[in-house]
Order: C-alpha cells, then sequence, then structure tokens
C-alpha cells in the first residue's frame, strides 16, 4: 500500500500552517476536516457491518461507510498533493494523534443504537450535501471535479437516510422514541460539521467556496426543518460552542482510533 | 425511485393463485412494516430485456428499491431495476397444463422434425448427405 517511513512523532494536523500561502493554508484545512469527517464516519457506520438488523440492510449501510472512506481516501489525496510534505493518503488518515483529528464534534457521538446511526447519518449527509453544493464550482478545479462524483454517490446515501429516518419518526412507540432520544443527544453538536472554519474568508475570495459557512449553515437548516417540521419532530437546536466545533474529542473517539490505527500501528513502517 | 404499480393480474393470472409454502401466509398485504420477500428484475443495458436477477427481503417498495441497488448495481451491473412484491405474482406450475403429454409439434411453425425421414430417404438412395444446410427438418 504505501512504503510508510516510520514517523516517530507524528505530526499534528494543524501543521499545515508554513505549508504555503493563506489560501493554501486554508484550502489544506478545508480538504482536512471534510476527510476527517467521512473518514470518522465511515469507519463507525462500518462497524454495522455483520450485525446489521437484517442482512440488506447490512450490506447497505456498509456499502454506504465504504463509500465514505472511498471518498475520504480521494480527499486525503488531494491533500497530499497539494500540501506535498511527503505524507501520502495512508499517512495522513493513520499517522495522527487522536487530538490531530479535525473532525466535526457530531462525529464524536458513537454508533449507539441504529436509531442514533440514523439520527447521526441523517444529520450528517444533509450538512455534507449542502457543504458539497457550495463546492461544486470551485476555483480549485481537482475539488470541484472530486465533489461532482462524491454528491452521485451522497445522493443515494441521503435517499437511504431520508427514508430511514422517516420510518422511525412515523412509528409509533419504541422506534420513534429512540430517534427523539438519539435527537436531543445529537441535535445541539449536527451543526458543528458547518461551523466556520479558520481562513474561510481567503476560500471565499478565492473563489474556492461558493459562500461562507454561515450561509450553508442557514440554508441546511431550513431544509432539515421542512422535514422536521413534516415528521413533527422537535426545531434543531442552535449549535453548542460552535468556536470548538472540530476539537476536544472525547473518550468515544479515542476508541475509535485506537481500533483504526491499530493494525497500522502494530508494524510501523511496514509496507502492505 | 417509487412504487410503480400496475394493474393486479392484468396478463390472464387467475389460473391458480396458489403460493408455493414458503411464501407464508402471512403477506396479506404489504402495511410497510412486516418484511416480506421482493423480486428483481434488472436490465443490463439499454435496450435488453428485463431478467429476473434474485430477491430482496424488505418492509416496503422503497427499501426493496434501495436494497436491490446494493445487490444487483453496486458496480454498476444494471442500468434499469424493477421490484414486484412476490405476493404479487400470480403463480402458474401445473405440468398437466404447462406440459401436455401428448405430441402436438405439428403445431409448432417447423412441423414435424423431419430429420430421421430424410436419414433414411438418402441412406435408402444412397446419396451423401449435402454439404451446406445439412438438412435438419
Amino acid at each position: 500500500m504505501t512504503d510508510g517511513r516510520a514517523r516517530p512523532d507524528p505530526p499534528m494536523a494543524m501543521d499545515f500552517e508554513g505549508a504555503g500561502d493563506g489560501r493554501t493554508n486554508a484550502l489544506a484545512l478545508l480538504l482536512l476536516s471534510m476527510a476527517d469527517d467521512e473518514f470518522v464516519i465511515g469507519f463507525s457506520d462500518s462497524e454495522w457491518t455483520g450485525i446489521g438488523p437484517i442482512l440488506e440492510e447490512d450490506v447497505a449501510i456498509s456499502s454506504i461507510a465504504q463509500d465514505e472512506l472511498g471518498h475520504a481516501r480521494a480527499l486525503y489525496t488531494l491533500l497530499s498533493e497539494l500540501v506535498a510534505d511527503g505524507r501520502d493518503a495512508d499517512a495522513i488518515a493513520y499517522d495522527r494523534p487522536p487530538e490531530g483529528y479535525l473532525h466535526a464534534r457530531l462525529l464524536d457521538h458513537p454508533r449507539g443504537d441504529w436509531a442514533a446511526t440514523i439520527v447521526r447519518r441523517y444529520l450528517y449527509d444533509t450538512a455534507d450535501a449542502a457543504r458539497l453544493d457550495a463546492l461544486v464550482d470551485s476555483s480549485y478545479r481537482p475539488l470541484a471535479e472530486l465533489v461532482a462524483k462524491i454528491r452521485r454517490e451522497e445522493r443515494y446515501h441521503l435517499m437511504h437516510m431520508e427514508t430511514w429516518l422517516d420510518r422511525l419518526a412515523t412509528s409509533p412507540g419504541e422506534p420513534r422514541e429512540r430517534l427523539l432520544a438519539a435527537l436531543a443527544d445529537m441535535a445541539p453538536d449536527a451543526g458543528t460539521v458547518l461551523a466556520p472554519l479558520p481562513g474561510e474568508q481567503a476560500l471565499v475570495r478565492h473563489g474556492i467556496i461558493g459562500e461562507p459557512f454561515e450561509a450553508i449553515e442557514a440554508r441546511w437548516r431550513k431544509g432539515v426543518g421542512r422535514t422536521f417540521q413534516r415528521l413533527g419532530l422537535p426545531d434543531l437546536a442552535a449549535t453548542r460552542d460552535p468556536g470548538r466545533a472540530r476539537a476536544d474529542h472525547g473518550d468515544a473517539f479515542r476508541a475509535l482510533h485506537a481500533e483504526f490505527t491499530m493494525v497500522r500501528r502494530s508494524e510501523v513502517g511496514a509496507t502492505w | 425511485m417509487g412504487p410503480r404499480r400496475d394493474p393486479r393480474g392484468a396478463a390472464g393470472g387467475g389460473v391458480t393463485e396458489s403460493q408455493p409454502a414458503d411464501r407464508a401466509a402471512d403477506v396479506k398485504g404489504s402495511d410497510g412494516r412486516t418484511l416480506e420477500p421482493w423480486e428483481v428484475f434488472r436490465q443490463e443495458k439499454d435496450g435488453d430485456p428485463m431478467r429476473h436477477g434474485g430477491s430482496v427481503m424488505a418492509p416496503d417498495a422503497t427499501l426493496a428499491l434501495h436494497y436491490a441497488r446494493e445487490m444487483y448495481s453496486r458496480r454498476q451491473e444494471s442500468v434499469h431495476l424493477w421490484v414486484v412484491r412476490r405476493a404479487d405474482i400470480h403463480d402458474l406450475a401445473d405440468l398437466d397444463l404447462l406440459q401436455p403429454p401428448l405430441d402436438r409439434s405439428f403445431k409448432k411453425p417447423g412441423g414435424y422434425v423431419m430429420r430421421d425421414k430424410l436419414a433414411a430417404a438418402r441412406e435408402q438412395s444412397g446419396q451423401a448427405k449435402p454439404k451446406a444446410n445439412a438438412g435438419e427438418r
């Protein structure tokens, strides 16, 4: 897979400062945050493989999880080409300490029960779709081209999650109660996916992203609001502590990180 | 993707409505909650007929289509999918009706099979078998 040179002291995520001008730094942060989002939710949802509620859904959720790992891989590759510091996609994906990951706090919530998985995915997929919408015409062509491909796969993810959200919300008793509990738990973190990034003014100025995250978030809230209203679900809460939307990953993420780096760490520098 | 229902039994489905044993009687009508089998038909490329691919378990048509997509087209094997509730399929598998015991091959457009008679006639007249168009019928 990679020549995987040993890195006794894995670099931190934010060390792209100094990689270039403001535009490059901001772009690197954008790519890394998107890649880490996809990577973390992809890995976390893949935990359903083999234990899905029915065989068909096991295959479906596993394949969606795999799609996300594929998107993460493509984004890490773009990043490694942009930053060109000698790290390849695998090194960026696996060789950072837990605090070096830039995923949104929403994805720090563990897989939980089926309702929690559906809520986390629904909130993430809708927010991600709004973010991708703002990147289709990106002036950074490699990103615009990748986003066009990713959006075609995300369309089905969204359809599938909307179907499940609908089913749980309209099934009285335990399904709806579990859905409401998961929503109450995660709603204040949902907006973290679209919290402003450092240096995003540079991204907007250079046409890398079509509009600031504040506008993207407003658009996303409107869409989710309509669905929630139809299903009689409570309005989405405002984002809790948006300034630290992609920091302070807790114990659940540490456990996840220990697991997804386990094989890579077992033989540092190995060629796979 | 969405439900697409044709009128029931439009094409002479009324001969027998019996269901094989494995289609248990619990499929009263889709309530959208109970898992039941759906048959999947797929078209491999534009212009091909829809062919039966297999089946998936699902509680409604939407999820049946999602699962059919996962099972029968996640690697671009299809350009078109149909799902049909197995309970909506009218079934005929009676050999007395489908495989009548008496020879009615004269009803086929090719008439009786001539191969053996031709071979016998050729042998009688000492003629070799013609090269092209080796007399089948």
